[in-house]
Order: C-alpha cells, then structure tokens, then sequence
C-alpha cells in the first residue's frame, strides 16, 4: 500500500460532512415515542386474543382497529430496530465495503420482514 | 473491525523491578507501561518501589522522582503542574485522569497502574501521538468567525449569552475525555471526540459568532457527531469537571430543530 503523505488535517477534513444523521436521529426518538405507546396496546390485544380461545387473533385482527394497531406497532418496532443496527453497524465495522453490504442487508431484511408481517396481518384481517 | 485483543506486538510482558525503597518502611509500588516505538520488543510493565516519605503528594511528583531518582529513560509529557496544560494526561488505574492533580493516597492500596491514554499510537513509554486529536480540534474552527466589519472597540455580548460558555471555555484539551470515550476507540478516524465537539459547541454558542450554521453544517455527518451515544465517559473522566456529553446533545439538538 502507497505511504499516506497526506496531514492529519486533512484525512480529518477529508470530503466534508456527509450532511445526513439529524433524519435517524429525529427518527430513533420518534420511533422510541410511539413503541411506548403501541406496545402496550398492542399486548393488550395479544393478551385478549389469547384468552378468547382459538381463532382469537383472526378476530381480534379482523377488527379496523386490532389490525391498525398492530400492523403500526410492527412498522415502528422494524424501523426502530433498522435504525439501531444501523448504528451498531456504524460503530463497529470499520471496513466500507463490508459496512455497505451489511447496511443493504439491513435495509433489505426490514423492507422483506414489514412487507411479510403487513400482508399477514392483512389477510388475516380480511378474513383470507 | 472492532478489535477486542491486542495485535502480537502489542502484547505486555512482565518488566524490570526496580526497589528504590532503600530499606524504608512505608513504600508505594508505581507499576508504569514502558515502550519504545523505534525498538523491536512488546511493551513492558516496570515496577518502581518508592518510599513515601521521599514523595511529595502527587502521582506527578511521584513519577519525577522516579525520573529523577532511579530510571531517567522513562519518558512522560509535563509542563505546569498544577492542571491547566493537561499534558500529564494518563490512564492511572484504569481511568484517564492528570497526573499532576490526583494524589497518591487518593487511587487506593496496592500498586499504581500508569499507562498511556487509551487506544492512542505510544510514542514512547507514556507519549503518544495525538496529531490525530489535535488536527480534530483544528478541523472545528476554534476560533470567532465574523461577516459584520470589526467594531472600532469590542464584540459585545451579554452576561447571559456569556454565562453559556461556562463549562465550556475551561477545556484544556488534556484528551482524557476523547481516549475514555469506546465511540472514539472504535471510530477515532472519523468521529471527532468528545474534546472537538465541547470545543464546536462552545462557539455554536457564542452570540458573537457568526458562522454557527457553517458550524452546524460541518458536524452534520453520521460519523463526525453521531457516534456519541452519551456513554457518559467523558463527563466520569474529566479532570475539570466538564461534560463534554452534555455539549454534544445540545449539538444534536439544534441540528434536529434546524431540520423540523
């Protein structure tokens, strides 16, 4: 590998700010705000599912509000936990290219999962 | 990558003992990291017994007497001795603290651990190379930047917009917070540290200052700022009492009210 001349000014500078981290900033705590609300509820519809016997879920998901609630609670808690593998990703893998792939993989295995649970809970809801 | 074991040539092994006690009864033991980047051998515990009665009552005036007295190789930077350089920065026991205002009746029994701040390229023994720190300080801009004309006297500026620069202003840069902080030890490239982001904000701050949306501009990077995830070493470490975390969230506070 080549001797690096340059100063430590320079490869501190190097290409400037990126001008992005306010967005995943904003979004974790958003995304924190609503966990705090949607998981209570959401466990509150679990637990009565549960104790209405079988079928219990379909119903509960069958009603408007059984499956909002549930299907935004899923959306928060993918897009909270993508933001917080983003940073551990961020934090400990220093390689770029390795960084890169895992950051798609991230994004990727979000995107797969919401799209999995939202048309689960859909379908269910709908009585399909 | 992380890297949670040292590189083979970075290993300790097990140094001199050198008994300067001369026979007396009350004696502290100084178990002091030794290396020499120009030689080939790993890095080395020494172990300096002193007498107390010879020993004025900081861990700095215990290491110049070693210096003075048994083992003039030993190398460690100096200067005022009284906390406000911040050159004697070590890691003493396990935490960065200055040498020169912590005693050493004040770190517990037992021998005293001194090594080089954490995670930093030795130099020698004790000095390591903090071009990296030093050019993340200067990458901040810390000085006033103005558009408006200089007055014919002074910047003015109120007891309350001047009241916000304390626990700000007194930062000596002794990179105790910086080399405490693991967001630091992992990405010390690219996140400026504790000790660059105090120093940022304390001229975001400044109603004199003119440039705070250039400031801003320049901390708005994933790594530069957001590394921090208020960890809190920084605020544990800091022999002024300073909370460089702190600092760092009012930053990302006023970039997030920038953005909505």
């Amino acid at each position: 590998m080549a001797k690096d001349f340059s100063t430590p000014l320079a490869r501190v500078r190097r290409d400037g700010a990126a001008g992005e981290g306010p967005g995943h900033f904003i979004g974790q705590r958003a995304s924190a705000v609503a966990l705090a609300i949607l998981s209570p509820l959401t466990l509150i519809f679990v637990l009565t599912a549960a104790a209405s016997g079988p079928g219990g879920v379909t119903d509960m998901l069958s009603t408007g509000w059984g499956a909002i609630v549930t299907i935004l609670f899923f959306t928060a808690a993918l897009y909270h936990g993508r933001l917080g593998a983003q940073d551990v990703i961020d934090d400990y893998i220093a390689r770029q290219g390795t960084r890169i792939v895992l950051l798609l993989a991230n994004t990727f295995f979000t995107a797969a999962l919401w799209v999995a649970v939202t048309v689960s809970i859909l379908k269910l809801s709908f009585g399909g | 990558m992380v890297e949670l074991t040292l590189p083979r040539n970075s290993k300790l092994k097990k140094g001199k003992r050198y008994d300067a006690s001369n026979g007396a009864k009350d004696t502290r033991t100084f178990k002091i990291y030794r290396y020499d980047s120009d030689a080939d051998d790993n890095p080395r515990w020494d172990e300096y017994v002193v007498p107390t009665d010879e020993l004025r009552p900081m861990i700095l005036d215990a290491m110049l007497w070693i210096k003075d007295n048994v083992d003039s190789t030993l190398s460690f930077r100096r200067s005022c001795r009284e906390g406000v350089c911040g050159s004697c920065a070590f890691n003493i026991n396990g935490r960065n603290t200055l040498a020169c205002t912590k005693g050493w009746d004040e770190v517990g029994g037992g021998a005293i651990q001194i090594s080089p701040l954490p995670h930093q390229p030795v130099i020698k023994d004790l000095v390591t190379d903090l071009s990296n720190f030093y050019a993340q300080y200067a990458a901040i801009e810390p000085y006033l930047q103005t558009v408006t004309a200089e007055p014919q006297k002074e910047w003015k500026q109120s007891q309350e917009d001047r009241d916000k620069l304390d626990g700000m202003y007194e930062c000596i840069l002794c990179a105790c917070c910086s080399t405490g902080c693991p967001s630091y030890w992992w990405n010390s490239e690219k996140f400026f540290g504790p000790a660059a982001l105090l120093q940022a904000y304390r001229w975001i701050e400044d109603s004199r200052d003119e440039m705070t949306g250039e400031r801003l501009d320049a901390l708005e990077d994933p790594f530069r700022l957001y590394r921090c995830h208020t960890i809190m070493n920084c605020a544990q470490v800091c022999p002024k009492g300073l909370n460089p975390a702190e600092a760092i969230s009012g930053i990302k506070r006023k970039l997030a009210e920038r953005a909505v």
